[in-house]
């Protein structure tokens, strides 16, 4: 009868608390992991708990063993029974009750959902928080929903093949694509009931539709600039395609890890863009060349045209000085005609007889004549320089 | 004591009953209620569901999209040029029983195979009526649709609907694979010898471009020079002319004494005079008197 009492109390009170505020966790957290999470009870209750579920135990080994001597027929008399009859019977009720809660209610953390069945039939999806699935008439299941889950596909031979990420393009030449796809379930009712095996759907789809968009295309733009595009294209391709099977997946995006030419062949590729490098180096040399020839021819240019400018200057001043010396002289000149004539005359003279060796030859005199005059030149010359 | 003894047995009897008599159909499948072998109801809604215990069984079947990839297959388009291709099939069991009575106990491992051969076939059909080049690049989509319409046909006979077919790799076999690579290193060599030439043609232009311009620039300047030159000159003329036609005999005078003087300097000249000549006028006029 005390146990009753006792047992009652606290279990009554923990499941109405339950029942009336239902995010709170800590009971039921409590009954199952024994002293895991449930200090809010107060620490006296703990000890009486663990106290009933034991003593519930023996109790439940006596109930057995006394029910297997009973079916066995070898003990029917067995006095003891009616006399821990009614609370032992409260505390297998109250097991069923803890079992049955433990059961029914679930948590769902934040980036996940679940889906409720009634019966097998899809009946609700479940939020975040604590939620409550009578059982066995609702079963639940819980999906990580918003998780990016990531697939690698054309890395490393999955499933012995090399050649997975070798794809061939519209030009028909081969390209070695690694690329990921990231997704999470947008709709967890569907994802659950679509697909038996959406992973491998989802790689199986996505190799097809990288395939089909780099059948479309040629090398070179996969290669550099078109990325982008074509990682949108093959995104929204397999979208399509998974929507078409009602998968409730969302691919949130695809990464391109390597566009690259096969290992055959980059050689060849790195040798272009090599020849690229190359050629702009040639045609920058040219520039260069170019320039400094082009600065050179105006630098002489300019030295010519400067010249002929100082050349022009130079002879006009002359030319103007020479004048008007000569203007000078003339004016004087003419007033005194003769005079002037005669002096520079024999200025000249003088200057240009004063350096110079000179013979004089008088031919008309009476002594020379019949005489053929012999004028040694040469020794004369020679006389001089000596 | 005997009584409560038989209603535990009571108990556990109609226990038993009602559990094997009921059963659910989760949303992701189907069931056959089978009695002796002979299909008594087809459940395709989920619930909860009855049957009549231990003569009749369940057999269930799974309602999502299932999936098949079949092995990689060569296949010989029109050109006669081989290729590899890698197909897979999305497909649902639509109808149970004439999934069940195509299959047997089998179940979806022996459907598979006879998938397989069927979608096999609507490869070979379907890829081998057009030429390499349409399997391998644009018009891939519409041969996927044809294939999925052969495949879908046969495949009603196991109960099946082929939800999708797509073609994964269509790729040469790997024998072809190497020429490929040498196709592709040619034209990447011809690519790169090309760069070059255009490298070096380029530099040659641009080289011969700057030679003519810096040319150009230098003679213009030059042919300048000269005008500049010829100005000058002309200008120097018209003062000397000016200046000196005034009295040209005495500018040929003057000029003359000037060129005398600059013309008969120094040690080398030796000049043989007669002194009749102008300058010893006086010489003479001493003497004689």
């Amino acid at each position: 009868m005390p146990y009753k009492d006792d047992s009652d109390g606290p279990w009554g009170s923990g499941k109405k608390k339950d029942k009336n505020s239902n995010g709170n966790k800590s009971p039921w957290g409590g009954n199952s992991g024994n002293n895991g999470s449930g200090p809010g009870q107060g620490d006296t209750g703990i000890p009486e708990i663990d106290q009933i579920v034991k003593k519930g135990q023996e109790r439940l080994k006596v109930l057995m063993g006394g029910r297997g001597g009973s079916s066995g027929g070898s003990g029917p008399g067995r006095g003891g029974a009616p006399n821990f009859g009614k609370s032992t019977l409260s505390l297998i009720l109250v097991g069923i009750v803890v079992i049955w809660a433990f059961l029914s209610f679930y948590t769902v953390k934040p980036e996940e959902k679940s889906i409720e069945l009634f019966f097998g039939e899809y009946y609700d999806t479940g939020e975040s928080g604590l939620n409550f699935a009578p059982w066995p008439l609702i079963t639940h299941e819980v999906l990580t929903v918003t998780r990016e889950n990531t697939e690698d596909i054309g890395v490393g031979g999955r499933g012995g093949r090399q050649d997975e990420g070798l794809m061939l393009t519209g030009d028909e030449n081969i390209v070695d694509i690694d690329f990921q796809v990231v997704w999470n379930i947008s709709d967890p009712a569907k994802f659950l009931f679509n697909l038996a095996d959406p992973t491998e759907t989802i790689r199986a789809v996505s190799e097809s539709a990288m395939r089909e968009v780099i059948g479309r295309s040629e090398l070179s733009p996969i290669l550099n600039r078109d990325r982008a595009l074509v990682s949108a294209d093959v995104r929204e391709l397999i979208q399509n395609i998974l929507d078409t099977y009602s998968s409730g997946v969302n691919i949130v995006r695809l990464n391109f890890d390597k566009a690259d030419p096969p290992g055959e062949v980059i050689d060849a590729f790195r040798d272009v863009q090599a020849a690229e490098q190359e050629r702009d180096t040639l045609e920058k040399k040219a520039d260069a060349y170019e320039y400094q020839a082009l600065a050179q021819a105006r630098g002489e240019a300019e030295q010519l045209k400067q010249e002929a400018e100082g050349y022009k200057a130079r002879v006009i001043n002359e030319a103007t000085g020479e004048a008007s010396r000569f203007i000078a002289i003339y004016n004087e000149y003419v007033s005194a005609k003769d005079v002037t004539r005669k002096r520079l005359y024999i200025d000249s003279m003088e200057k240009v007889l004063g350096d110079v060796d000179k013979v004089i030859l008088d031919q008309n005199s009476d002594a020379g004549q019949g005489v053929v005059p012999y004028l040694p030149l040469n020794q004369l010359r020679t006389g001089s320089n000596n | 004591m005997n009584r409560s003894f038989i209603f535990l047995i009571l108990f556990v009897v109609i226990f038993i009953g009602i559990t094997s008599s009921i059963f659910v159909v989760d949303e992701r499948e189907k069931a056959l209620v089978l009695q002796f072998g002979q299909v008594k109801s087809v459940k395709t809604e989920p619930g909860i569901k009855f049957k009549v215990p231990l003569i009749q069984n369940v057999v269930r079947y799974d309602d999502r999209i299932l999936s098949l990839d079949t092995m990689p297959l060569e296949v010989t388009p029109l050109d006669g040029r081989r290729l590899v291709v890698d197909a897979f099939a999305r497909y649902r069991i639509v109808d149970v029983v004439v999934f069940r009575k195509a299959v047997g106990t089998g179940g979806t491992a022996s459907a598979e195979v006879r998938l397989e051969r069927i979608l096999n076939a609507a490869l070979r059909e379907v890829l081998g009526s057009v030429t390499s080049n349409a399997v391998t690049s644009a018009d891939r989509v519409e041969l996927m649709t044809r294939i999925r319409d052969a495949a879908i046909t046969e495949a009603g006979g196991l109960g099946v609907e082929i939800v999708d077919v797509r073609i994964k790799r269509a790729d040469l076999p790997t024998q072809n694979l190497a020429a490929t690579f040498q196709r592709m290193q040619a034209e990447r060599e011809r690519m790169a010898a090309d760069e070059r030439a255009r490298g070096r043609e380029a530099a040659q232009r641009v080289r011969a471009l700057a030679d003519r311009k810096a040319m150009e620039i230098v003679s213009e300047a030059r042919r300048d020079a000269e005008i500049i030159r010829g100005e000058a000159d002309a200008e120097t003329t018209r003062l000397l002319a000016d200046a000196f036609g005034r009295d040209p005999e005495f500018y040929a005078f003057v000029r003359s004494l000037k060129a005398y003087e600059g013309s008969m300097t120094g040690k080398n000249t030796t000049i043989v005079l007669n002194p009749d000549s102008e300058f010893f006028d006086y010489i003479k006029e001493s003497g004689s008197k």
